[in-house]
This record gives C-alpha cells, sequence and structure tokens, in this order.
C-alpha cells in the first residue's frame, strides 16, 4: 500500500503533505505536556514491531500477497494520537532508509497509513467495547473489526488519492474499485492478527500496554 | 540499555519475526510472485515508479550479502534505527521524568 514517486500528481502530493502537517502540529501540541518518557519508548518499541511485521508477505490463494499494516494495533493501543506517531515513525524510516514509498508520495502514505488508518480503528475498538461492555471475552472480536475496519479504509483512501491524481485520465473507478474490494478481503487477515496480538499483549500485560493505558485516560478519555 | 530491559520481551519477539521474515519475505514472495493490490492498480493504470536513488538499503537489500541474508540484516538496521529514535525522542524532547508502572 505504500505509494511511490511517480504515482500521484504535485497537487495531491501537496494536499496530503499539508493535512499530515496539521495534524502532526495537533498531535505534539497535545501529546508535549502528557506523554512520559516510558510511553514515547513504549510507542517507539510497538513501532519497531510493526515495522518488522511488515516485512513479512503473507501469500494469498490466487497470486496476491499482503503484509501486515498495523495501523489499527497502533491505534487501540495508543490512540489516534500517540498512534499516529508511531505509523508516522515506521512510514518515515520505511522511505527514508529502505525506498519502500517515495518521498513526494509520503504525506499521502501517512494520511492513508498513519491517520485513515489509525483513527477509526480506535474508536471502532472503544465503540465495541462499550457495546459489548467491556467483557474480556469479546475483546478479540473487537480487535477483529477494528483491524478490518482499518485496513479497508486505508486501501479506500489510496485508491481515491491514485484516482484523483491526474497523472492517468478516468482512472477512479479502476483504482477506488480495486483498492476497496481487494483491502476489504485483505482486511480479515489484518483483522485476525490484530485481535490475535492486541488479545496477547493484554493477557500478558506488556509494558507497552501498561504505558498504553496512562496515555489513553490522561489524552483520550476525559 | 538499561531503560529498553523493560522491553525484553518484545524486542526477543521483534528478533524472531525478523529471523523468520525472509522465509514468508523473500522465498515464498518470489516463488509466487510479490503482487499487492496496489501493483494491480499500476499495472492496469499504467503507472509507472519514477524513483530517485539515495539509499544503499533499498528494498531491504544490504550492499554485499545474499538476498535473505541482507533481508535481515537491513531489517536489524531498521529496528534500530526506529528504537534509537525513540530513546532520543523519550531523552531530549518529553518533560516528565521516567514513570514506573508494576
Amino acid at each position: 500500500m505504500h505509494i511511490p514517486d511517480g504515482y500521484l500528481d504535485a497537487k495531491i502530493c501537496i494536499a496530503t503533505y499539508a493535512v499530515v502537517i496539521v495534524y502532526a502540529l495537533y498531535t505534539w501540541r497535545v501529546l508535549r505536556k502528557k506523554v512520559s518518557q516510558y510511553t514515547l519508548l513504549s510507542a517507539s518499541v510497538l513501532a519497531a514491531g510493526i515495522f518488522v511485521a511488515q516485512m513479512i508477505a503473507w501469500p494469498i490463494p490466487g497470486g496476491t500477497s499482503l503484509h501486515l499494516l498495523g495501523a489499527a494495533l497502533a491505534g487501540i493501543l495508543f490512540g489516534p494520537l500517540l498512534g499516529f506517531y508511531v505509523m508516522s515513525l515506521v512510514l518515515v524510516v520505511q522511505a527514508l532508509v529502505f525506498h519502500d514509498g517515495g518521498i513526494t508520495t509520503l504525506g499521502a502514505n501517512i494520511l492513508n497509513m498513519g491517520i485513515v488508518g489509525v483513527v477509526p480503528s480506535y474508536y471502532c475498538f472503544r465503540l465495541l467495547q462499550k457495546l459489548l461492555r467491556g467483557r474480556e471475552k469479546w475483546r478479540i472480536v473487537a480487535g477483529f473489526v477494528a483491524g478490518w475496519t482499518s485496513l479497508t479504509l486505508a486501501g479506500v483512501a489510496t485508491g481515491l488519492e491514485l484516482g484523483l491524481s491526474s497523472v492517468f485520465p478516468y482512472s477512479l473507478e479502476i483504482s477506488l474499485a480495486v483498492m476497496s474490494l481487494w483491502h476489504a478481503v485483505l482486511g480479515v487477515v489484518e483483522g485476525l492478527i490484530t485481535g490475535f496480538t492486541v488479545e496477547y499483549l493484554y493477557r500478558v500485560e506488556s509494558p507497552i500496554v501498561k504505558s498504553s493505558r496512562v496515555v489513553l485516560e490522561e489524552v483520550h478519555t476525559r | 540499555m538499561g531503560i529498553l530491559s523493560e522491553y525484553k520481551r518484545s524486542i526477543i519477539v521483534i528478533l524472531l519475526l525478523l529471523l523468520a521474515s525472509p522465509l514468508l519475505g523473500i522465498v515464498i514472495a518470489s516463488r509466487i510472485g510479490y503482487r499487492e493490490p496496489l501493483d494491480i492498480v499500476a499495472e492496469k493504470l499504467g503507472l509507472e515508479e519514477k524513483a530517485i536513488e539515495w539509499s544503499p538499503l533499498r528494498d531491504y537489500s544490504f550492499p554485499g550479502l545474499p538476498d535473505t541474508i541482507g533481508y535481515i540484516v537491513s531489517g536489524l538496521v531498521g529496528v534500530v534505527i526506529i528504537i534509537g529514535i525513540g530513546l532520543f525522542l523519550s531523552k531530549k524532547i518529553v518533560s516528565g521524568d521516567y514513570e514506573e508502572y508494576s
């Protein structure tokens, strides 16, 4: 889902960069005073885990493959703001060090995977937790749905940008249809991995979960 | 490493995933041909990548190493950079002190 250089026109590149910069400034303003050293380090360790998980390509029958996105994991655990930091850290290192995703398209990639993939997954997970009255045995289901939602929406956003870009005319229908459909299908795998990983981290009381609780209580549940 | 010892278990999992990554990321991917939905769209639209060469670690390879070992080594470089940035930011930027939650 990492868009390389040359796939998007200048207008889309600039617009997506602008959205990401505004969101980053807002994140910085809110989190600056509220995040402890411990929390920021936990978020960075999660980023390293997501980076490695993304290197593992899962073969899908029919000649397609995918890797975990991890945006839902970041969103569920650290919320819309610190989750954005987690994914941005991954995406910036991937683009600058490994050519995975372009530099002109870095704004679009962060928008798709660091905002669109992160923010709804957090609210989706919380809402389901509330509806299921926080029952622990349903946590894995909430994680599954949030993971599926995250990958599908990120796919839709990527399809929209590719389609709206003037690099190739009349392409919105194709790119939106292909990206949405495929990611809705592949989202099942993302959902499963997200659900199981969230469940595992909660079960073992990982330091990542402990510090994520603190940031969620401090920043997002007032 | 002091502060990182808290994350021993997470770091072990990360390293195990890293060791396993070429198996799925390179061996199987090259056998079935790595194709994600974005590649399918790019092919349908006739999009071409216009990349500028700037990094020796392009596509998770490492100069002078075979694909599989290079994949692990460049992945390790990525992990060290990411945790390094995290350590740097958590020491320099955050005003709050190190807190223990146990």
